[in-house]
């Protein structure tokens, strides 16, 4: 399918439209009583085609949560999600298998969300078996491809996972993230868990492939200094609430809010240069603001 | 060592084989002598009761009343009963009849079992809760009880008896199922396929159905076991089977009778149903360590005992070498450079040599985890220990501690803290250099404390064997020490457990734990590296903080440049067991000299500067691995 | 602390109550009617509706169920149907002699169980392990009631140093009553101090791999403060729910070995009641029996949250 690549342009209805969005999990309370606990809340952003928006927080800021309810992996407690005008909420319980072709995802454990049973191309011939592409030969075919794509050989179609590198599985997992041809692809730490040498790689390799094929990513990440290299746009999430948005530069130029300029001085540099003064500038952030000495 | 060990190709070098697969198992199953031993035992005892009727001297129920109660001779081999019959044929037709019903058993208790466990862990909820309850009942009652209940209700008779003892086990196998049904769907790749549109059935039963297939086999041969011991138990005291059907349980059951004047006549079928048994858990045992690999040949074993120098030869070794200085032979000389050797401290307090260690598989060979590294540490420095994952640098950490991994050992070289040298010490002469004169923390927070004792505990120990106080000076000591690492509320956090400590206060109190008895060096084994990036700040802080206030010198151990950046005095290099490169920290980030330093240097992505392509390392190495001097 | 016992009752209760109905409802599974198994060949049709007249057996099931619970709160199990007499009776006397034997074998298989298995646990790989862990398999491979005969054979019945029969009331003589409970002590002991053993060996091996173990010995804590302080009491947790389970087991096993004794415990009772089909004390024997696990296993379960401060409720 020959896609055109779509600047994004706010006159354009967003692929993405999550409105006040409100995530809640169950919690075991004490003998008899089931309590809830919201762990994202008033949440709203908005994804164009094309586009990667970035979200970042901390541990705990639901970041994740978020990834997973636009996923259909948790149930939407209050709010709206709605993927190219259609409200999510609304599809009931079984979710149409094309939402399942226009959405997709790639984990932080490469290693983990591959079947260890199974040789790596079936995971991508699976999926395209599910959604009825195509007979045996030109799956296969079709795998090689999307292997190929991401800098995979045909020797690797037929190897198990225990056999391949973080990097290779990632590229892997990316692939059969690809091969479906989504319109959005939720990357949730997608590379937090790989070797300094091959993060760069990947990081690269999801950048050219939003170039050929003008798919949208949610690059849920921790690291700014990532998020800051692959987004247009960043959200920025404490404790699940989105305290800051904009586009990127912006954010990280002229922050405006004390969570996330507290981040930003938190976030390790790239150079020694400087550091004396940023350590005083935390040191004295943390007298004034008492609020983030508990943080820890 | 060749060039050709670094670069790309071994960068992407394939993780190990991993201890999973059937192939696998089944060649560890070959090199388990004991299991062997055990499955040609019970293929013995599975022909014998199959060719009963070939192999036996007698026929079941002949009886011989010329001979009753007698002893062993010629005619009958093991003596006859109380009946006249020939033990040793009842020996033989009863090893049928334990199979028969104990195979019966088994297969009934999975049949219940196994659909159970099933349905319970995949669709949970109302199902789990139900059957839950159900499982919980049948813990509040003696297993043999259930068998008694079963035979008051439908009476005796071999079916039921099958019916019964399968009913004892069918809880346990349902109990496993339903464990391994609730992991598997929790794993991420049942999550990763859903979200492909896989159907969750499809994928719950695709995966967890061959994961049961081992533990099934192990558990089943368990319970075969046991169930023999119950048909016996049941069989003695005459709920079993029907009298006319030989058992080992009722020949028990007789012999008990006469025990007194023929005590013989217990020991043929105690011996077989010990044996059977034995083998029968030995067998269980051996399919389950063969799926995990979890055994270690006698000879690895001894190995890692026998091959590490001890103290006293590294001593010799060092007074024989005359010059202390070493390059590496591994660099080509155009990069020699790239191994700057900086102005030393004046002051050295560590001092690592010419060190080698090495991991010792359990196949024979030996493999380098560390190659000729040469690094010191002056007094008050904080030195940054930089790499990637498969570096050599935890193992390095490990080896100044005396912590090394059973299997890895240092080869050669010297590790000399404040002159005493470390290498080849026994734990007794460990004693005097640890905690008082290094200290450590380690990545994970919640691991590093003993869950099930308090902190305060976890503080006063060490302080009390470092500085030898009463109880109640180390416990305000303790206090202090936490107050020290910013800890608030510190004398009442003394009380609390490390679970209720977050992962930021975790670490604290790990560094508080170090620190107790005032080492001369603390070592951060990636401390920072699962905290959050503000927490991390803050404990980078406190540590510098604490080194400014204490004096000690900290090395500390990162993958993170941004860590090395911020927090270090100076940086080291590794790859792949080497020290490429040292230098301050100003200056490496600077200038670096080493390709792959440079590689790693520009391809980091950083929050204060964009690029529009990052470099990869690969950019930085030819397609024969060799790197590149840009 | 209180807190923690009343949430544990909470869950023990309700399930000592669901075992009662359960084992009220198994009369109900039984082909055919106990009377005609009492009255064996001379059964006639008239015969059987008058022993079910007699023994009540005939009126609705709601109404039989709230007699029960009715009688089982002041204490009353029914009446057995052939003697007549009072279940509870008929348990009272033959409890005792139940109770001392588990009472000892437990004693005996918590000492083995703990103490090989810590010792093992401590030192895995060497000779010493490898010894005691063979004989661990080998215990969990002896049927109990064979060894039972083994040792009396030996110890009574050749070397004449224990006696054969075992049973004296602690009341009438503690010395003979300690005595006797001996072998019967061993027999158990030695089982489930296998299987404790084997289990205790595994979690303190597990344990002493943990992180925190390097944490502690490179802070300088001496290797037996690790290993017996640290090592242990982490180690205890998974051991705890082991003695839970070799205790209902030893009570079962018990049972069987009363035979080889010659001990008046539950044990005869049951067989005799299972093979009459006398339902009320079979009922008598496993309420008794369910409601001793039950309320050890909350021992128990208290125990382990006074060790582990996660189990604890917030």
């Amino acid at each position: 399918m020959d896609r055109e690549v779509i600047i994004p342009m706010t006159a354009h209805r967003p692929l993405l439209d999550v409105r006040d969005l409100e995530v809640a999990y169950e919690t075991k309370g004490g003998l008899f009583r089931k309590s809830m606990t919201t762990v994202v809340k008033g949440v709203s952003f908005h994804i164009a085609p094309g586009e990667t928006y970035g979200l970042v927080g901390e541990s705990g800021s639901g970041k994740s949560t978020t990834g997973r309810a636009i996923l259909r992996l948790a149930d939407i407690a209050g709010g709206s999600i709605d993927f190219d005008g259609t409200d999510i909420a609304g599809m009931g319980s079984r979710t149409p298998l094309s939402y399942r072709r226009d959405v997709q995802a790639v984990y932080q454990d490469p290693g983990a969300s591959l079947n260890p049973r199974h040789h790596v191309g079936r995971a991508v011939t699976d999926a395209l078996k599910r959604h009825g592409i195509g007979d045996r030969a030109s799956r296969r075919k079709k795998a090689l491809e999307s292997f190929e794509q991401v800098g995979l050989t045909a020797a690797h179609l037929d190897r198990f996972p225990s056999e391949m590198s973080g990097g290779q599985l990632q590229r892997v997992a990316i692939a059969r993230a690809l091969v479906l041809e989504p319109r959005l692809v939720i990357c949730d730490e997608a590379v937090s868990a790989l070797d300094l040498s091959t993060q760069s790689q990947i990081i690269n390799l999801l950048m050219d492939l939003q170039k050929d094929s003008g798919v949208s990513y949610l690059f849920i990440t921790h690291d700014l200094g990532v998020v800051r290299h692959i987004s247009q746009r960043v959200g920025v999430l404490k404790l699940g609430e989105l305290v800051e948005e904009g586009v990127t530069e912006e954010l990280f130029d002229n922050p405006q809010h004390e969570y996330t300029q507290a981040l930003l001085t938190a976030s390790p540099s790239s150079t020694p240069e400087g550091r004396d003064e940023r350590r005083e500038l935390r040191q004295k952030r943390r007298v004034s603001v008492p609020s983030l000495r508990q943080a820890s | 060592m060749t060039t050709s060990t670094v670069g790309p190709a071994a960068a992407s070098a394939p993780a190990a084989r991993q201890a999973s697969g059937p192939a696998q198992a089944w060649r560890r199953l070959r090199h388990q002598p004991v299991t062997l031993a055990a499955v040609i035992t019970i293929a013995i005892i599975i022909v014998i009761a199959a060719a009963a009727p070939l192999i036996a001297p007698y026929d079941a129920g002949e009886t011989d009343f010329t001979s009753v109660l007698a002893g062993p001779s010629a005619d009958h081999l093991l003596g006859t009963d109380d009946f006249g019959h020939d033990i040793l044929s009842q020996l033989i037709y009863a090893a049928r009849t334990a199979l028969i019903v104990g195979v019966g058993s088994v297969l009934v208790a999975m049949l219940i079992g196994v659909p159970m466990g099933l349905i319970l862990g995949y669709k949970g909820g109302w199902y789990d809760r139900l059957g839950s309850r159900v499982m919980d009942i049948a813990d509040a009652m003696p297993g043999i009880m259930i068998g008694f209940v079963v035979i008051a209700i439908l009476g005796r008779g071999t079916l039921i008896l099958i019916f019964a003892i399968g009913l004892i086990f069918s809880m346990n196998f349902a109990r496993m199922v339903r464990a391994i049904t609730l992991t598997e769907r929790k794993k991420l790749y049942v999550e990763s396929a859903h979200v492909t549109g896989l159907r969750n059935r499809q994928i719950v039963f695709g995966q967890v159905l061959p994961n049961l297939v081992g533990p099934l086999a192990v558990q089943g041969a368990v319970f075969l076991g046991n169930a023999i011991k119950v048909e016996a138990a049941l069989s003695f005291l005459g709920l079993g089977l029907p009298d006319d059907q030989p058992s080992w349980g009722g020949m028990l059951r007789t012999a008990a009778e006469h025990q007194v004047d023929h005590p013989w006549m217990a020991l043929p079928p105690g011996i077989a149903i010990v044996i059977t048994v034995l083998a029968l858990n030995l067998l269980g045992d051996g399919i389950n360590d063969a799926l995990s690999g979890a055994r270690t040949s006698r000879k690895q074993r001894k190995r890692a005992l026998h091959q590490a120098p001890t103290l006293a030869e590294v001593e010799e070794a060092k007074r024989a070498v005359s010059s202390v200085v070493t390059t590496p032979v591994a660099v080509a000389p155009a990069l020699a450079q790239a191994l700057v050797t900086t102005d030393k401290h004046p002051d050295t307090v560590l001092a690592v040599r010419d060190i080698h260690i090495v991991a010792d598989r359990p196949d024979g060979e030996v493999v380098p985890l560390v190659s000729s590294l040469d690094l010191t540490v002056g007094r008050g420095e904080v030195m940054g220990l930089l790499g990637e994952s498969g570096s050599g640098k935890s193992m390095l950490a490990k080896s100044i501690l005396g912590l090394l991994p059973a299997g890895v050992r240092v080869e050669s070289g010297s590790v000399e803290l404040a002159g005493e040298e470390l290498v080849g010490r026994t734990e007794r002469q460990w004693r005097e250099i640890r905690g008082k004169k290094l200290g450590v923390v380690f990545q994970n927070p919640q691991a590093n404390l003993s869950p099930v004792h308090t902190v305060g505990r976890q503080l006063i120990d060490p302080l009390r064997i470092h500085h030898g106080m009463s109880k109640a000076v180390a416990r305000d000591q303790a206090a202090d020490l936490l107050d020290m690492v910013g800890v608030k509320d510190a004398a009442k956090r003394l009380d609390d457990y490390p679970h209720q400590f977050s992962g930021g206060m975790a670490q604290r109190v790990a560094i508080a734990i170090a620190l107790a008895g005032d080492p001369d060096v603390l070592i951060l084994d990636e401390a920072t590296s699962a905290l959050d990036v503000t927490t991390q700040s803050q404990v980078l802080d406190l540590v510098l903080d604490l080194r400014e206030k204490l004096g000690m010198a900290v090395i500390n151990i990162t993958h993170d440049l941004g860590v090395a950046a911020e927090a270090c005095d100076r940086v080291a290099i590794m790859y792949h067991g080497q020290l490429l490169e040292v230098n301050d920290v100003f200056s490496l980030f600077d200038e670096p000299h080493h390709p792959y330093t440079k590689a790693l240097l520009a391809s980091h992505p950083t929050a204060d500067h964009k690029v529009d392509r990052l470099p990869t390392i690969a950019d930085f190495v030819t397609a024969d691995g060799e790197w590149i001097a840009r | 602390m209180g807190k923690l016992v009343l949430y544990r009752l909470g869950f023990a209760i309700p399930q000592l109550l669901v075992v009662s109905v359960v084992v009220f409802s198994l009369t109900y599974l039984v082909p055919g009617s106990p009377a005609a198994a009492i009255l064996g060949v001379s059964a006639t049709p008239e015969s059987i509706a008058l022993v079910e007249e007699q023994l009540g057996l005939n009126r609705p099931a709601g109404e039989r169920l709230l007699e029960w619970f009715g009688g089982l709160v002041q204490g009353d199990l029914g009446t057995a149907y052939r003697s007549g007499l009072p279940v509870t009776e008929m348990l009272a006397q033959r409890i005792p002699a139940t109770l001392s034997m588990i009472l000892g074998g437990m004693v005996v298989a918590i000492v083995i169980g703990v103490g090989v298995g810590v010792y093992t646990g401590t030192r895995p790989g060497t000779k010493a392990d490898r010894l005691l862990t063979g004989g661990t398999v080998l215990g969990i491979a002896i049927p109990e009631f064979w060894l039972g005969i083994l040792l009396t054979t030996v110890f009574a019945a050749q070397l004449g140093w224990l006696p054969i029969i075992g049973w004296v009331p602690f009341t009438v003589d503690p010395w003979g009553w300690f005595v006797g409970l001996i072998l019967p002590s061993l027999t158990l002991g030695i089982t489930g101090g296998a299987i404790i053993a084997r289990q205790t060996r595994a979690s303190m091996v597990r344990a002493l791999a943990a992180p925190y173990t390097d944490t502690l010995t490179a802070a300088g804590v001496p290797r037996w403060k690790i290993l017996y302080q640290y090592g242990v009491k982490n180690a205890m947790v998974p051991v705890l729910a082991s003695i839970g389970v070799v205790f209902a087991i030893l009570i079962g096993v018990s049972f069987v070995i009363e035979k080889v004794f010659s001990f008046p415990g539950l044990g005869s009772l049951m067989l005799t009641s299972t093979i009459g089909q006398d339902f009320p004390v079979v009922q008598g024997v496993v309420l008794f029996t369910a409601t001793l696990v039950i309320a050890v296993n909350l021992l128990i379960d208290i125990l382990y949250g006074l060790i582990n401060p996660q189990a604890r409720p917030a």
